[in-house]
């Protein structure tokens, strides 16, 4: 039997004096909490009849804590990421994160479309309360634009009203069942690259797996990287790229370790298939190596070894950016959820430089950490 | 090495706490049926502080799909971030017998509850 004692736990390395940008970072609020900053006429439908997000994922997050880290979870019965001081406490401080992109929780883009207005109202409120509620009070959180992508113009007419904030950095898209890389959604793309934004895509309780919802959440959560893949071939082969070349797309909360298969399989098709799609002029893995960026959260045990062929399978160290999706009960750690041992220049583009070159928006990093 | 961690009437069935001894943080359980089991309170995945995890009841293994059981008398501490567990009694994780966090003597001694190395077991 391998016993384990406290003391000889390896303690975090140099990822501990490294700048570190936090990809996926989940503030929530509550629809009650966005009363005060929806417009008058949307109010009763959450104080008076009752509006709840829909959810279709038919288990319960099988962990100690529900959807949280069970030690993230307020003493008042709140959720986890509901308050500004505990985040701060628990994720800013006890790791000195740089900066911190925060990715919410309530997203219209995974919900049904349905009463499409008062979603996009929605996510107006959204938007001011995180900057209100958020960004206002620390200079380490940056933000991420909500809309209704189901409603790609008024989605725009969003991304333009709040893109200018300085630390608005990313447009975020939770992912439900529909491909975003289809003509209907480009409004959207155009909006971003019209204000410097990059683009997130973000996993849902209400994404699918290829084979819909199978029958246990440990099936589901396993295959979670589906629909992650799914959207960057919709992306990819409905030209995405090729129209907005300036744009950055980020792929958050569905690991990395299918990317290396996703970027052999996308050659291998374009190889063989490529007149059905000849206004993609790239093979996709370039396209991917050039816009696409993996938050590294939910990570999977795995040596180091392992770690660096996956990376050098890939045939770029770029494409992967540290995130630790705090509050949520599958947390990654900075200092022990990637192998030990990673070599300083590699660790520095996880923790900090991918991102930072990614995201056009990004303020400068911390100097003399490194 | 051993430490005093509380009273004992300061840890009632199916709760923890949390001890340093020396410089081994310690997660002190009192189990449902009672007894005393201490082991290290640092997660082996990546670190969780068991101390602020969950006990459960351990479902046994089954034989056909949908099929609950409970074993009795058997307690697992479920990690609070990734819900890695671990049989409070052997240090052992579940789903690997292998791997273990390293376990205490948890003892009462007159009115407190005492955690110590664990002794060499006599040969």
């Amino acid at each position: 039997m391998t016993q384990v004692t406290t003391a000889t736990v390896a303690q975090p390395d140099a990822a501990q004096k490294t700048n570190i940008i936090d990809t996926d970072v989940h503030e929530r609020a509550e629809p009650h909490a966005l009363v005060p900053y929806l417009e008058p006429m949307w109010r009763k439908y959450i104080t008076d009849f009752g509006w709840q997000p829909d959810r279709v994922l038919p288990y319960t997050q099988y962990a100690a804590g529900g959807l949280d880290r069970l030690d993230a979870k307020l003493p008042d019965g709140r959720p986890g990421g509901s308050d500004y001081e505990v985040l701060r406490k628990q994720l800013l401080d006890e790791y000195d994160i740089d900066y911190a992109i925060l990715t919410g929780w309530l997203d219209a883009s995974g919900l049904h479309p349905g009463w499409p207005e008062f979603k996009t109202a929605l996510m107006s409120a959204y938007n001011d309360w995180q900057i209100h509620e958020w960004l206002d009070r620390d200079e380490r959180l940056l933000g991420s634009i909500h809309v209704n992508a189901h409603e790609p113009h008024s989605a725009a007419r969003e991304i333009d009203r709040v893109g200018a904030h300085p630390r608005m950095v990313q447009v975020i898209l939770y992912i439900k069942d529909k491909p975003f890389g289809e003509p209907y959604y480009h409004p959207i793309y155009e909006a971003a690259v019209r204000n410097n934004l990059s683009i997130g895509f973000h996993h849902s309780e209400n994404a699918p797996t290829a084979l819909g919802f199978h029958r246990y959440f440990i099936e589901w959560h396993t295959l979670v990287s589906q629909v992650f893949m799914s959207q960057v071939v919709s992306l990819i082969f409905n030209g995405v790229l090729d129209k907005y070349p300036e744009l950055h797309i980020f792929m958050i909360e569905g690991g990395f370790t299918y990317v290396p298969h996703l970027i052999s399989r996308s050659d291998q098709q374009y190889r063989q298939l490529r007149s059905e799609v000849p206004w993609v002029k790239r093979l996709p893995g370039d396209i991917i190596r050039e816009h696409f960026r993996f938050a590294t959260q939910p990570t999977e045990e795995m040596s180091l070894e392992r770690f660096l062929q996956l990376v050098d399978w890939c045939d770029s160290d770029e494409l992967f950016c540290f995130s630790t999706d705090y509050p949520h009960w599958d947390f990654d750690s900075p200092w022990e959820s990637l192998p030990q041992g990673i070599p300083n220049d590699l660790q520095r583009k996880l923790f900090s430089e991918n991102a930072k070159n990614a995201y056009p928006k990004m303020p400068a990093l911390r100097t003399g950490t490194a | 090495m051993k430490q005093v961690v509380c009273r004992s009437s300061e840890l009632d069935a199916g709760q923890q706490i949390r001890t340093q001894l020396g410089p081994i943080p310690v997660v002190v359980i009192r189990s449902w049926k009672g007894t005393l089991h201490a082991l290290a309170a640092k997660c082996l995945h990546q670190g969780g502080p068991l101390d602020e995890g969950k006990i459960y009841e351990h479902h046994a293994t089954t034989k056909d799909a949908g099929e609950y059981v409970l074993d009795p008398g058997r307690e697992v501490l479920k990690c609070p971030w990734h819900g890695y567990e671990y049989d409070i009694q052997t240090g052992c994780t579940v789903f690997d017998p292998s791997r273990a966090i390293q376990t205490f003597d948890a003892y009462e001694e007159g009115d407190d509850i005492v955690v110590r190395m664990k002794l060499p077991s006599p040969k």
